[in-house]
């Protein structure tokens, strides 16, 4: 084949800089500009496409990209097919739901009246919240959930933390644990099969060199 | 899958696929025809739901049911004619990866594991996490011959190398004939001389439960999706009846195939047939210029005569070839604009309507 093998690295966000370096850990230096989606790689065969977090297991499942580095979280709120070749090790963080300090809710089970949940991963939410038999009125948002209690938008979030340390910050505090999730290198399936050589390289190199 | 009552109360669904309803329709109408069977099919189909992530909700299928038959010459066959539709559409490397539905199911079954590990150790292989594999079955403790097997069919990539595992698995017997049976249908793929396009893939699963031999499925590079696939699925037709019929079969994403067309740079070729639009404010006139070009079998369009709509605007936007104004009669001379070279011309529509001919024998 004569394209380069695309790797699809978040462009933003806490997952970002530990995707580089793992990369550059296995000497995979990402040359080019900071501000460009495209990033050229010193090994030939490869270029890094820096993509929206959440859009990172989309464009692998369709191909779009070959290869990408995205939280265990996402690969299942995106309800994607991809191939899971390795757990990276980092990014290690837990999908939670949190209620505000003062709220008299201990657990799910104790919930009495419908609530509100907030969260950046409703497919996930409402999922939880079915298999526990409660219903929920999910409201999809992006960016901050924390906020969403503080304005009287819902009575819970679900949402991602690493320590609970901004959790705690914003007054919140957690009363269930969806699923524990870290970063994973996900892959197309039939670029798995084009690939395959080259693609299992790199696995082995990043499974060698993970800390 | 789209679930309703009908007005009687019967719960009615829209077809998610064309082999459950053919299934049901070969034990309940066709059963007296001979066998083998070939039918094919081009239908609509209808899916909802989560599992279903390319969230199209209604696309066509183009598929072929092989019935009455299950020898692996049988299997050649269903393989052969799904490559070669392919390659029929144009498409460049196209490949066709197989697995055999039974050989996952009786390796688990081997394993002795609960139901619910079973499942877990599914999704493990279908998004090939061999790592936590691995660990999975450390924990519990899964024989070494088992685990071994396992290893070797995970890293396998050709039909070519199943003989050498197959020699390895004579203690698991069912294991062994599927095997064998995967190599007897690459001999009749070699046969046919598309053994270079036919690959093994441990981790196909195409998600269907009512395959019980070979499965296989379609890809090209540089489209990330599959574009079709099929396999043997000897159990499904006397669930409607009892009457027990082997058969194979495949079905085609005709959207998909078009994608893939489209990632190989293919061009749909334009229709070359001929359209006009005759433009008038005398309605008398115009129908007699409508009648003698249908009468002629030329595709032409009355355009309104109260239309504010620019009549060149309209046919350069709907693909029309020609725009006819008629004045009020058809007797005298017409102008007649030509959309692609952007000229009019004054001329007698019987001569144009030659012209035409001319044009359309070329």
């Amino acid at each position: 084949m004569s394209r380069k093998i695309r790797i699809a690295v978040p462009s933003k966000g806490r997952l970002r800089d530990p995707c580089i370096r793992a990369l550059e850990n296995i000497g995979l230096n990402l040359r080019g500009e900071s501000r460009s989606y495209i990033a050229e790689v010193s090994d030939p065969r490869f270029e890094v496409i820096y993509t929206r977090t959440f859009d990172v297991p989309l464009c692998v499942h369709y191909g779009a990209v070959d290869l990408g580095m995205a939280g265990y979280d996402l690969i299942l709120e995106r309800q994607v097919e991809v191939y899971e070749l390795l757990d990276l090790g980092f990014g290690k963080c837990r999908l939670v739901v949190a209620v505000p300090e003062e709220s008299e809710i201990r657990s799910i089970e104790s919930i009495s009246v419908m609530p509100r949940v907030a969260t950046e991963y409703p497919n996930l939410s409402r999922k939880h919240f079915g298999s526990l038999g409660k219903q929920a009125e999910i409201l999809a948002i992006r960016g901050t959930a924390e906020l969403a209690p503080r304005l009287g938008l819902a009575e819970m979030i679900v949402d991602i933390t690493e320590t609970g340390e901004t959790l705690r910050r914003n007054g919140l505090r957690v009363i269930d644990t969806i699923l524990e999730s870290s970063c994973r290198l996900i892959c197309n399936k039939i670029a798995y099969r084009v690939f395959e050589n080259e693609i299992n390289e790199l696995v082995v190199k990043l499974k060698n060199k993970r800390s | 899958m789209f679930k309703f009552q009908d007005f009687d109360g019967k719960i009615v669904a829209l077809r998610p696929e064309m082999t459950t309803p053919i299934a049901r329709i070969i034990t309940t109408k066709m059963f007296s025809m001979p066998k083998p069977l070939r039918l094919f099919y081009i239908c609509n189909v209808f899916r909802y739901g989560q599992s279903h992530f390319e969230k199209m909700r209604e696309f066509r299928q183009a598929g072929v049911e092989l019935i009455g038959s299950n020898t692996p010459e049988a299997d050649g066959e269903a393989i052969s004619l799904f490559i070669s539709c392919l390659k029929t559409l144009g498409l460049k490397s196209v490949r066709v990866d197989l697995a055999h539905a039974g050989l996952l199911k009786q390796l688990l079954k081997d394993t002795n594991l609960s139901e619910e590990n079973m499942s877990l150790f599914r999704r493990l292989l279908a998004t090939r996490n061999m790592e936590q594999l691995e660990s999975l079955m450390n924990k519990f403790s899964i024989s070494s011959q088992i685990r071994e097997l396992f290893l070797q069919l995970s890293n396998c990539k050709k039909p070519e190398s199943l003989a050498a595992i197959a020699k390895n698995s004579t203690k698991f017997e069912k294991l062994h004939d599927f095997l064998n049976n995967l190599l007897e249908i690459r001999d009749v793929l070699n046969e046919y001389k598309i053994g270079d396009s036919v690959f093994f893939d441990f981790s196909l699963t195409r998600g269907i439960e009512y395959y019980t031999g070979v499965v296989f499925e379609a890809s090209v590079p540089n489209m990330g999706l599959s574009l079709g696939g099929g396999g043997r699925y000897d159990n499904l037709i006397e669930k409607f009846g009892g009457l027990k019929v082997p058969a194979i079969g495949f079905a085609l994403g005709v959207e998909k195939c078009l994608l893939a067309l489209n990632t190989q740079g293919f061009v749909l070729p334009k229709s070359s047939e001929c359209k006009i639009l005759i433009a008038s404010k005398n309605r008398k006139a115009a129908m007699e210029a409508v009648n003698l070009l249908r009468n002629g079998r030329i595709t032409c369009l009355l355009n309104p005569e109260n239309s504010n709509e620019d009549p060149i605007r309209y046919a350069k936007l709907c693909g029309i070839n020609y725009v006819i104004f008629v004045e009020s009669s058809i007797e005298s001379p017409l102008i007649v604009y030509d959309v692609e070279s952007d000229s009019k011309k004054r001329t007698k529509i019987e001569d144009f309507i030659e012209s035409l001919g001319a044009a359309l024998r070329i």
